[in-house]
């Protein structure tokens, strides 16, 4: 199971403003959530696949507009996201930080994000 | 058909089953450990977290224990068991505990304190235990050490077991540097010195009997293939309290009513504070300074230097707000607060894993409540000029130790705390007898003959403490008397 083209067109969309990165960097990150959905056992792939899917394709109910979310407004998608991770439903909200968990795995082994933060190659340190 | 056979056939290499086996081997017996996952190869080493995740621990890092919330139950799944992935901390069982754990069943004569303790001095000797030195201590040790000293609480650096350890701060991700003397680097290989024989990638399935006696374990290898190993004198469980009460349960053998029961953990949860200084996670050991203030009450806290990719996940913001707290990142510390929890779980195979049920009570979500509490105190009182609490439904952010009492009042429900586990206990219990456990006081599960159990599962609580000290030296008592059984 992993994210198809389309799936990670859309949902970097998503994780640039989620993240606050540039687009380029935001296709990374989905292309690295394609990676992992890839490699992790079954029900956990399931899950994080659904929730991509989800935070893709419900704004109608979250922020009323009939939009997929990299559709949306840049304001009214931030809005969007914001009720995903303050939702009062316990697994809404855990949807939104397993999203959040994966996608930082991809956002903090970026070169670019790493020489910004100063925290060194990803690289193994050798004896 | 049979693949192999030995005198004992030890069913995981982690804390408890490679101190079984190099006991063993040294008694002069044939030896052979099965272990699950793969060996650890130098490439494998301090590739960060996602690929640790992926290489080194089970379920490629995705295991969780399902109940009111969900929380992740980290287990090292690799030749040496999380011994590779740990934060190499090893803390003698102290008294109080002990009376705790063993006292309360009425072991004490069978499992002394005494004898623990002198397994628990040839350990440390073997694996250079040492606490960390100052220059280990890295800026998140140094800063937890200011701000306890300056409430007067009681801490001290972590005993570690590393050698000439270079401080890289990826313990979790196998020491890229190999100076942590976890297990694939210290009791296996000595064990296979003595003839042992290590084979990587073989999951056993079940143990078979006959006769009521254990006579061997089946299962499969990595690549799917089935394999037996005959057992001439026993079997040794010591897969973790996850994996034994599994193999127990799909071989139909034990006390029914016990074997995955009971099961107990430390979650634990983490409070980040920014500094005005830089703190450097990422340099000086993982885990190198803690707070023992509080172990009467319940808790403790140890430093954890987590990796930008983990220590971003519950830091609220979004888009730009995100990016300026993450620009703090060289600046922020990061404690974590362990619990003792009261609330007992129960472990389960399901499919070809297993199933963990496990929610804290409310009286684990008040020592938590009051374990955050202390944490920001410490944090502003070692100079952080912010305090990120983590707790959904409380304040996201403090800026003063004015607003601590804002933290008294933080929910008591699991769902809005972000809770982990790896110390993972008690599924296979000790008890005098089949109604009261599911191993004797040596370790013999309850109604086989030649069949042990010696990890973690079969300690009757939770200690209170970091376990892989006494897991080993358990191990390591219990085996010495198998190896003249």
């Amino acid at each position: 199971m992993g994210l198809g083209e389309g799936a990670q067109r859309r949902i970097a969309v998503v994780l640039a403003d989620v993240l606050g990165e540039p687009l380029d960097v935001a296709l990374a990150v989905a292309a690295f959530i394609d990676r992992y959905l890839r490699r992790v056992p079954f029900q956990a792939a399931l899950g994080l696949r659904f929730v991509t899917w989800a935070i893709t394709w419900l704004p109608l109910f979250f922020v009323g507009v009939p939009l997929p979310a990299h559709l949306l407004s840049t304001e009214t998608r931030l809005r969007y996201v914001e009720r995903w991770s303050h939702a009062r439903f316990y697994f809404l909200r855990e949807g939104f930080y397993l999203l959040k968990a994966i996608a930082l795995m991809g956002w903090g082994a970026e070169p670019v994000v790493r020489a910004r933060l100063g925290v060194g190659p990803m690289a193994a340190v050798r004896p | 058909m049979t693949d192999d056979a030995a005198d004992f056939v030890v069913i995981g290499s982690g804390a408890a089953g490679a101190s079984a086996a190099l006991v063993l081997a040294e008694a002069g017996r044939d030896v052979v450990v099965l272990e699950e996952g793969p060996e650890v190869r130098d490439e494998d080493r301090g590739l960060g977290s996602h690929e640790a995740f992926m290489r080194l621990f089970r379920d490629k890092g995705t295991q969780v224990a399902m109940g009111r919330s969900v929380i992740p139950m980290l287990q090292g799944r690799c030749v040496g068991g999380t011994t590779v992935v740990n934060g190499a901390i090893v803390w003698r069982l102290p008294e109080d505990a002990y009376d705790r754990v063993f006292g309360a069943i009425g072991a004490d004569r069978a499992v002394p304190l005494a004898a623990l303790e002198a397994r628990m001095d040839r350990i440390e000797r073997d694996l250079a235990v040492s606490p960390a030195s100052d220059r280990l201590l890295g800026g998140n040790g140094t800063t937890m050490k200011r701000g306890a000293a300056k409430l007067g609480w009681k801490a001290h650096a972590i005993r570690r077991n590393v050698v000439d350890c270079q401080g890289s701060g990826r313990c979790l991700e196998a020491c890229p540097t190999k100076r942590k003397q976890s297990m694939e680097r210290t009791y296996l290989p000595r064990a296979v010195g003595l003839g042992a024989r290590i084979l990587p990638d073989h999951e056993v399935r079940v143990v078979e009997t006959s006769a009521a006696r254990a006579v061997a374990v089946s299962g499969r290898r990595s690549d799917g293939s089935p394999f037996r190993v005959a057992a001439r004198r026993g079997i040794v469980l010591a897969a973790s309290a996850i994996q034994s009460p599994c193999i127990l349960l799909r071989s139909g053998l034990g006390p029914r009513r016990h074997v995955g029961a009971h099961f107990r953990a430390h979650p634990g949860t983490a409070v980040a504070g920014v500094y005005r200084e830089p703190v450097r996670l990422w340099e000086g050991a993982t885990q190198s300074f803690e707070v023992d203030e509080f172990r009467s009450q319940g808790f403790k806290m140890e430093v954890v230097g987590l990796p930008v990719d983990l220590a971003g996940v519950r830091l609220p913001g979004l888009g730009a707000d995100f990016q300026r707290s993450m620009a703090d990142f060289p600046n922020m510390a990061v404690w974590g607060v362990q619990v003792r929890a009261e609330a007992e779980g129960h472990v389960a195979p399901a499919g070809d894993g297993a199933r963990i049920t496990y929610t804290p009570s409310r009286a684990d979500m008040l020592v938590f409540r009051h374990g955050v509490r202390r944490l920001a105190e410490l944090h502003f009182a070692a100079g952080a000029i912010r305090v990120y609490p983590g707790v959904h439904g409380g304040p996201e952010v403090l800026t003063s130790p004015d607003e601590l009492p804002l933290l008294d009042a933080l929910p008591l429900d699991p769902r809005d705390w972000s809770l982990i586990s790896s110390h993972l206990f008690s599924t296979c219990r000790m008890g005098r007898t089949a109604d009261d456990g599911v191993v004797g006081f040596d370790g013999a599960v309850h109604g086989v003959r030649g069949l042990w159990a010696l990890d973690a599962s079969i300690l009757p609580t939770n200690l209170g403490v970091n376990p892989q000290h006494t897991i080993m030296a358990l191990a390591m008592l219990l085996a010495e008397r198998i190896a003249v059984a």
